[in-house]
């Protein structure tokens, strides 16, 4: 009886799994909080291939009656299951149900400035600017700042302390994120971006000069200038920004950058 | 149940190996126990830190959830896509068609498998599975585990990738590309010649006697749950590294040659990030040589904790403990040989 107990718990730990994939995609947003937006239809796929499998075996224990198809399962699998497993599935299987537990108990929330802090020695690589170059900013006519990721504005600083500054002074720029504290002077915007998914996630920080710092993890929306470094034409690893404004935000959809 | 010796011995008995190359049954159990208790240490060193430091907040607790979480989230599509093809291969390829494309020779099976690898768009999740049906289907393991090795690192994908996240270093995706053929050449043409087969528990003999469409569903959930939980087992330990392990440690070895091209290999197993995103964090390494980055990208997709796992779910622990340790000196060495060729 155990053997059969354990291939009817198969078949469902198969639609658990499928189901926390789902309500992660389809039901909520929270995929955005472990991966790439980019990785939605694979993961409804691949949830939606799991509960098939699961309902066929469902299907298959239900319409065959039980006694054969199990025991001929026990016999083609004697040899190969682990030896400790006495005829049962692998016992290891259970802790499938430990991520899709995780996603349905705690839902486990975007990374934040917890990450963002203890990750310093990662976060001094400036990400690689397109090949050609960023090109020219587009100012909005009416003056009002020009809205671009941290990323983007990291890539541009360093184009412009090891190149032309005019390129990037003085217009106005909007930038968002969280706010992290920094030991000296001003305080970081931070944002994490990820490769792939939450377990690579990498800071991107521009210090903040000119306003008082929000408390540490919370969103904002800081409008400011360009400011160059104070020691020249170097591209010294730190991207400042002069604020001119600070609004609070609430926390985005999709909390990392892409 | 277990009335003394008697109870035990019958035990060890049905777990002989029967005849038959490469498979057995012969008991798991050390190896196996090692991985449970791989796990423990793992649930343990994460209780033990947020209980023992209270100066930790609740939010390592919810990093370490989320980091583990995303691992498993991350790795799912690849997985079900890998045992998908797995199972197809076990239940509709018959065994002819391999004796028919690839060399009879298994020293020459070796090779023409590292070049097949470029044709699965996968990453190191989805190649375990299909290398186990390979063999299932009677491809000599050596050419299976060589396709297990290059498939994850030199399919066009991850090539790509790797082009995007080193824009002025196209070095770096040809010194991929070689390394890992290189390595996964050497590894199986070594396993021919020194593996036993009793190291390694090939995943299930082909079922005779029920349909095709049912074939494919049991192998299907048969791969499912012992690569599923184990890719759990992987994830727990990756989160729990990546929580705990200070990165300003990272930092201070990057200056010495040598041990910056071992610490980043080493980084590649502790990490396991999939194959398809790695170029990506290679390059935010900014602090370490080329040659380490290389490394860093041929260790990763060939050897990783969730990998280790995975490979021990499938093939067994007995495969798992001499396999993982081969891999990873033959990958270190060789990434090392390349980098001091090309840089």
């Amino acid at each position: 009886m155990d053997a059969l107990v354990t291939k009817a718990a198969q078949n469902l730990l198969l639609i658990l799994v499928g189901a926390a994939a789902l309500w992660i995609t389809v039901a909520t947003d929270e995929y955005l909080n472990y991966v790439k937006p980019g990785f939605r239809p694979l993961l409804v796929a691949a949830a939606v291939a799991l509960i098939a499998l699961g309902a066929a075996g469902v299907r298959r224990d239900w319409t065959d009656g039980t006694g054969h198809d199990a025991a001929r399962t026990d016999a083609d699998h004697a040899g190969t299951d682990d030896g400790h497993d006495h005829g049962h599935g692998p016992r290891v299987a259970w802790l499938l149900c430990l991520p899709a537990l995780a996603i349905f108990l705690i839902a486990p929330p975007a990374l934040g400035s917890f990450t963002a802090s203890r990750d310093g020695a990662r976060s001094a690589a400036p990400p690689p600017p397109p090949a050609e170059g960023f090109g020219a900013l587009k100012q909005a006519p009416s003056g009002a700042p020009t809205e671009m990721t941290l990323g983007e504005y990291i890539g541009r600083s360093f184009e412009a302390q090891i190149g032309d500054p005019a390129r990037l002074r003085g217009a106005p720029v909007k930038l968002t994120g969280f706010a992290t504290p920094r030991a000296k002077g001003g305080w970081h915007l931070t944002r994490l971006r990820m490769s792939c998914c939450a377990g690579d996630a990498i800071p991107l920080r521009v210090v903040v000069h000119g306003a008082k710092s929000p408390p540490t993890g919370s969103w904002v929306q800081v409008v400011g200038t360009w400011r160059p470094p104070s020691s020249g034409a170097v591209a010294t690893g730190v991207h400042e920004l002069s604020a001119m404004s600070v609004h609070p935000i609430k926390k985005p959809r999709n909390a990392y950058e892409g | 149940m277990r009335d003394g010796p008697t109870a035990r011995v019958a035990d060890h008995d049905e777990a002989l190996p029967p005849p038959g190359w490469g498979r057995s049954g012969s008991t798991a159990t050390p190896g196996a126990r090692a991985l449970w208790i791989f796990a423990a240490i793992a649930m343990l060193l994460v209780v033990g830190r947020l209980w023992v430091a209270p100066a930790i907040a609740a939010e390592s607790l919810d990093a370490w959830a989320t980091i583990f979480v995303a691992i498993c989230v991350q790795a799912l599509p690849f997985l079900v896509f890998g045992v998908t093809l797995s199972a197809a291969i076990t239940a509709f390829v018959p065994p002819s068609f391999f004796n028919r494309v690839l060399p009879r020779r298994p020293a020459a099976a070796v090779p023409a498998a590292a070049v097949a690898g470029a044709v699965l768009p996968g990453c190191e999740c989805a190649s375990v599975p299909v290398a186990g049906g390979l063999m299932a289907r009677g491809v000599a393991p050596a050419a299976a585990l060589t396709f297990l090795l290059a498939a994850p690192a030199i399919n066009p994908v991850v090539l790509v990738a790797t082009a995007v996240a080193f824009p002025r270093d196209p070095e770096m995706v040809l010194g991929r590309f070689l390394a890992s053929i290189v390595v996964a050449v050497l590894a199986g043409w070594l396993w021919l010649r020194f593996g036993k087969g009793e190291w390694l528990r090939i995943p299930r003999p082909a079922t005779d006697g029920i349909g095709r469409w049912e074939r494919f569903r049991q192998a299907m959930r048969h791969d499912i749950m012992h690569a599923g939980g184990f890719l759990v087992v992987g994830g727990l330990a990756a989160a729990t590294i990546n929580v705990i392990v200070p990165a300003n440690w990272v930092s201070g070895v990057a200056g010495i040659p040598w041990l910056s091209v071992l610490t980043l290999a080493v980084l590649a197993v502790l990490m396991s990030i999939c194959s398809e995103a790695d170029a990506f964090v290679a390059a935010s390494l900014t602090q370490f040589s080329p040659t380490a980055k290389l490394a860093f990208l041929v260790v990763g997709p060939m050897v990783d904790l969730k990998l280790i796992a995975l490979q021990a779910g499938i093939f067994g622990p007995r495969f798992a403990v001499r396999f993982v340790p081969l891999t990873f000196v033959l990958a270190v060495a060789v990434s090392a040989l390349v980098g001091w060729m090309l840089w």
